[in-house]
């Protein structure tokens, strides 16, 4: 069964035009996902700023407010729970935020910040402690930090701590954003080695919302790239990686930096031109097109559909589906 | 035909060392990469360079030459004359360093007029075809917007065509893309090589990417602990790196041909702020293969690919 299903999710903010009664925009950052993460599988959303991948991973912890669509965890509606019901479903759904350092109270010790889940959800007083210690040696902390402060850690330890408490009440799933893009190159693996072992050993699935691309195929299942608020293409890493289809999804791998010398200038590189347009006003059509090199007359006026190349991956680009 | 040269520098913070002993040079027209993570001492390099440190900060050793000129000695007016002019910085978050309040136009033409090449007009002309080579669409439009009306990459693009204007001899960019999405980068890293190619401008790329240093450098020098570790031309850094941070770094990178969902090569331990280096070679606590040797500082050797190790990769059976 699917751990977390979800069906065709939009998340709209309205945007006020001008101070006094100029009327509203609508900003979709979120404009029709349908994805599924499976128990013990790690689903890596990839994408730009502004794509709206952040978005759906908060609509997912009920941060973000759903517009339209279904968000299921096992199975279960979320928008037809009581909320005594969703904080219980909440409970196996965590997350672990880009930046360590905001994430953790300064003047909290470590502890205290591990702790306040089980506070919260009611763990009996007398474990908490050995809860906590258990928790930071599963992290790879030393538990005699437990009475620090963040201040006293390094970057690497505080996002341990960060894992430590998304940890506390034994989720399913953990809703990783960038878990790794603020921590120093040396320190990134060991935290990526960190969340690949725990997967192992608990069971956890990941939604990992990340940029960068080499990360993301070491540790994914599966992979969907978002661009302006949908999914452009979605399938096995391995195939994506191996075979992206998208001409977007070429663009973003091909426009990864080689960690290797000798081949400058003589990889193929798409370099995509302009920026990505406003999310205020995007192309009628396919939501690329004013940035695509493969575009068609066609494509601007039509949404594309997602269409299935090979079984589990799909696409959004009827240019290349009909080559 | 050298440009800068850094001799032996030290920057030090009250009683704390921060950088310790730099040696680099920059020849022109050539792109250098200073690589390095967290506290290596690697923006405070290239601030002081500029005569930017801030307050509490000093150069107490060393000399920091350009064109011949020992820049430690000079006063601030004259530096001021160097900087914008012969000298220019781009910095890593673009939207933060640019003035909200001030036009596009008039901030990329304010060094040509603050150093009295042009007239407000002309250097507001000039301003725009800058605009229109650093590609931006509609220079004219654009030049007469603020900042906040302008995408990200866009306002890196700003600052290049301002620190380029005055057509410098040395430009220093620090982690210039590592605030823009990654097909963004891919078109200023392409931006910055092919302007540099043009005017003929060195540059100072300062970056923690090892991938936007094998695109864009001629030359490396790393850094750990407010140290240059190993100096030399990229393809033997990549292919042979001999010190072992150097080579540790390179096999932390996820490669693409490896396959997924194994263990990473990982560096054990934490990057150590400046107050926890330890004596002698300051990577020891972290390295795969230290010796009792390494609580001296060793000397750096070689010349034109050099490392400060006692036990380089490749010297030994």
């Amino acid at each position: 069964m699917n751990l977390l299903e979800i069906t065709d999710l939009q998340v709209h903010f309205p945007v006020w035009r001008g101070r006094f009664g100029g009327g509203k925009d609508v900003v979709k950052a979120v404009d029709g996902v349908s994805l599924t993460v499976n128990a013990n599988e790690t689903l890596a959303v990839v994408g730009e700023s502004g794509c709206g991948k952040s978005t759906m991973g908060n609509a997912v912890l009920g941060l973000a407010p759903v517009t339209a669509g279904r968000i299921s965890f096992e199975g279960r509606d979320l928008s037809t729970l009581t909320p005594s019901e969703r904080r219980r479903v909440w409970r196996e759904i965590q997350v672990v935020f880009q930046d360590p350092v905001s994430a953790l109270n300064p003047r909290r010790t470590i502890k205290k910040s591990i702790a306040e889940p089980l506070v919260i959800h009611d763990y009996p007083k007398a474990q908490i402690g050995a809860r906590v210690d258990e928790l930071m040696a599963l992290v790879g902390l030393n538990p005699d930090q437990r009475d620090r402060r963040p201040g006293a850690l390094s970057g690497g330890q505080r996002q341990r701590v960060v894992i430590a408490r998304a940890l506390a009440l034994n989720p399913k799933l953990v809703i990783c954003d960038e878990p790794v893009s603020a921590l120093d190159v040396s320190i990134q693996s060991q935290i990526l080695n960190l969340l690949m072992r725990l997967q192992r050993e608990l069971g956890l699935s990941y939604l990992f919302i990340a940029h960068d691309l080499s990360v993301v195929r070491h540790i994914a299942d599966r992979v969907a790239v978002m661009y302006l608020g949908i999914v452009v293409e979605e399938g096995p890493a391995t195939e994506i990686f191996a075979n992206p289809v998208h001409p977007y999804t070429e663009a973003l791998l091909s426009a990864i930096p080689v960690p290797d010398p000798t081949l400058r200038g003589k990889r193929k590189r798409i370099i995509l031109q302009g920026d990505l347009p406003s999310p205020l006003h995007p192309p009628k059509g396919c939501p690329f097109v004013t940035r695509c090199p493969v575009a068609e007359e066609t494509c601007k006026d039509e949404r594309p559909q997602l269409v299935e190349t090979s079984p589990g991956h799909h696409i959004r680009c009827p240019v290349r589906v009909n080559q | 035909m050298t440009l800068l040269s850094v001799t032996d520098l030290a920057i030090d913070a009250g009683p704390l060392s921060l950088v310790d002993g730099v040696t680099l040079e920059v020849a022109q027209g050539e792109i250098v990469a200073l690589v390095g993570e967290s506290g290596s001492g690697k923006s405070l390099t290239a601030l002081s360079i500029m005569g930017l440190l801030g307050d509490g900060l000093a150069v107490t050793r060393g000399s920091i030459e350009f064109d011949s000129t020992d820049l430690t000695q000079l006063s601030q007016q004259d530096l001021r004359a160097l900087r914008g002019e012969e000298l220019a910085m781009i910095f890593q978050e673009p939207v933060s360093s640019l003035n909200p309040l001030v036009l596009v136009g008039e901030q990329v033409a304010e060094s040509l007029i603050t150093h009295g090449h042009a007239t407000p007009a002309e250097a507001f002309f000039q301003a725009i075809e800058m605009l229109r080579r650093v590609g931006i669409p509609q220079p004219e439009r654009r030049a007469a917007q603020l900042p906040t009306e302008l995408s990200g990459g866009m306002c890196q693009r700003v600052m290049i065509a301002a620190a380029l204007i005055s057509k410098p001899r040395l430009l220093i960019a620090d982690e210039p893309t590592t605030a823009l999405d990654v097909t963004i980068q891919a078109q200023i890293l392409a931006l910055m090589a092919e302007l540099a190619a043009d005017l003929g401008t060195a540059i100072l790329l300062i970056t923690h990417d090892m991938g936007v240093v094998a695109e864009l450098a001629d030359r490396v020098c790393v850094m750990y602990g407010g140290r240059v570790v190993e100096q030399g031309p990229v393809g033997p850094i990549f292919a042979e790196p001999r010190h072992p941070y150097t080579r540790m770094l390179l096999q932390t990178i996820p490669r693409m041909d490896e396959p997924p969902k194994e263990e990473l090569f990982a560096i054990k331990g934490n990057v150590p702020s400046p107050r926890d280096w330890p004596t002698g070679c300051r990577f020891r606590t972290r390295c795969d293969r230290p010796t009792e040797a390494c609580v001296n500082r060793p000397e750096v050797i070689g010349d034109i690919h050099s490392v400060a190790c006692f036990h380089p990769d490749g010297s030994q059976p």
